[in-house]
């Protein structure tokens, strides 16, 4: 057994402040920097596929915390299945630790999309009540599902009692999520939307390209920093679990 | 698969199918199962809907019920399947055989695509009638039947092989089965709809592509990864 730990706390305490300072920077900006009043013309004024144009006034700058998020739940199940394949391949528990850090961490940024996304939509698609935004888009529902598959693999491993078995059950249902994050992205293809198709409208204004681009990094530093954290949390896990076995 | 496996080859593929359908036809456990389950589906809906009229809205929910309907008797089959091999040691016995273990999965796979075939065939003869739903004016829904079953028994005979040894293994598949298979639902429902509301099989192709390309990947999925999730 290894004696060395898993990786060096200063590096997930360093990506942790950073998360930390990208997420203050990211608020800063979003409530301080991009403009109050918006005009016709531009993205946050969206027109729904077959409906009337809906101005989204202030409520366009949850789209700063909302798409980061979406960009790092992709992140998380990308890496799920790159970790399930990498684990049958060199079958080194460190990418078991790394798959479910993924899908922990893609429950909370699954989350964050889904809440975030919901309260906007009861906005801009529904009449402002909660819960008349959800109208079983196929972006809305797609992200939904991808959750639901998140909290099946966390479920799934606590369910199998053998070790190899559940190891390998974490791999294969860790690449079986991979092709789910595509199927989001390509979501508004498929059917009648209400998510905008790009967002070049968008970020032709300045301010809200800077702090679209400053919200990603920002919140995918807090990303790697949860990911980082969850995988020292892990591995310490498994090395008890050696431990005892020994 | 061990170092003596031999490859997979078509009269080993035809001796363990015949086993499949002879098992089957002794114990009748998954036919009747699903069959039950379906026909008691399809009632309850129609005891539900008997009131409504026949407008674009009832035909778009009869056709969502079906597929749901079909969803869940596939889970039932192959939550069944699961147990009688836990109970009865099948499955060990056949992880044994001197071949690629890919070849067990897809005789597994065959079998519950007939099983549900038929099952879906005693849905439909029951949901003429009862749920009032024109099935015979769209020929083209039998390949799209046919490639949504492939596209959810494809992971769900690969997951329920490893959800049987489990706790609870029942629920679990149901977990695991239906967020990774929801691709293929949106497909099947997608190009029913398009098939049933008049907008022709243009409108379909979109998301037959879609139920192609799922099934193309779940079944590489199943045949690489069955033996490893089954060894040992």
């Amino acid at each position: 057994m290894s004696a060395k730990p898993a990786q060096s706390p200063l590096v997930t305490l360093a990506l942790a402040g950073a998360g930390l300072i990208g997420a203050l920077v990211t608020l800063y900006l979003s409530y301080f920097y991009t403009p109050v009043q918006v005009s016709r013309g531009t993205l946050w004024v969206v027109t729904p596929d077959g409906g009337n144009t809906i101005n989204l006034y202030e409520s366009y700058r949850i789209f700063f915390v909302h798409l980061p998020a979406a960009y790092a739940t992709a992140v998380c199940s990308t890496l799920a299945a790159i970790g399930g394949a990498a684990w049958l391949l060199t079958r080194k528990e460190q990418w078991q630790a790394i798959i479910v850090s993924c899908c922990e961490v893609g429950l909370a940024v699954g989350a964050i999309v889904l809440l975030t996304g919901t309260f906007w939509a009861d906005y801009a698609w529904g009449s402002g009540r909660i819960g008349s935004g959800w109208n079983w888009e196929p972006r809305l529902t797609t992200m939904l599902i991808l959750w639901f598959a998140f909290a099946a693999l966390l479920v799934l491993r606590r369910a199998i009692d053998g070790e190899k078995a559940r190891e390998m059950m974490t791999a294969v249902y860790g690449i079986l999520i991979g092709p789910l994050y595509p199927l989001v992205s390509k979501a508004v293809e498929i059917g009648q939307t209400s998510h905008p198709r790009n967002f070049s409208d968008l970020l032709s204004a300045p301010e809200i390209a800077t702090t679209k681009h400053a919200a990603t990094v920002g919140i995918m530093l807090a990303l790697a920093s949860l990911i980082a954290l969850r995988y020292c949390w892990n591995r310490l896990g498994q090395r008890i679990a050696q431990e005892r076995a020994a | 698969m061990s170092d003596t496996a031999r490859p997979a080859s078509l009269p080993a593929f035809a001796a363990l199918l015949g086993r499949e359908f002879r098992v089957e036809l002794r114990t009748k456990s998954l036919i009747t199962s699903m069959g039950l389950f379906a026909a008691l589906c399809v009632v309850i809906f129609g005891l539900g809907v008997k009131g409504l009229m026949l407008d674009d809205t009832f035909r778009r929910f009869v056709l969502a019920a079906l597929w749901v309907c079909s969803w869940f008797a596939a889970v039932v089959g192959l939550n069944r399947a699961a147990s009688a091999d836990r109970n009865k040691g099948f499955f060990s016995a056949l992880m044994l055989i001197p071949h690629d273990p890919a070849l067990v999965y897809a005789v597994r796979l065959v079998a519950a695509m007939l099983w549900l075939v038929l099952t879906q065939a005693l849905m439909i003869v029951l949901a003429v009638p009862m749920l009032r739903f024109d099935f015979f004016d769209q020929p083209l829904m039998l390949g799209v039947l046919v490639m949504s079953d492939l596209g959810v028994l494809a992971p769900g005979v690969l997951l329920a092989s490893a959800t049987g040894r489990a706790r609870g293994g029942e629920a679990l598949l149901t977990i695991a089965l239906l967020p990774v298979t929801v691709p293929v639902f949106l497909g099947a429902t997608g190009a029913t709809e398009a098939m049933h509301t008049g907008t022709g099989s243009a409108e379909a192709m979109p998301f037959v592509l879609l139920l192609a390309v799922c099934d193309a990947m779940f079944l590489a999925i199943g045949l690489l990864l069955f033996g490893k999730l089954n060894e040992g």
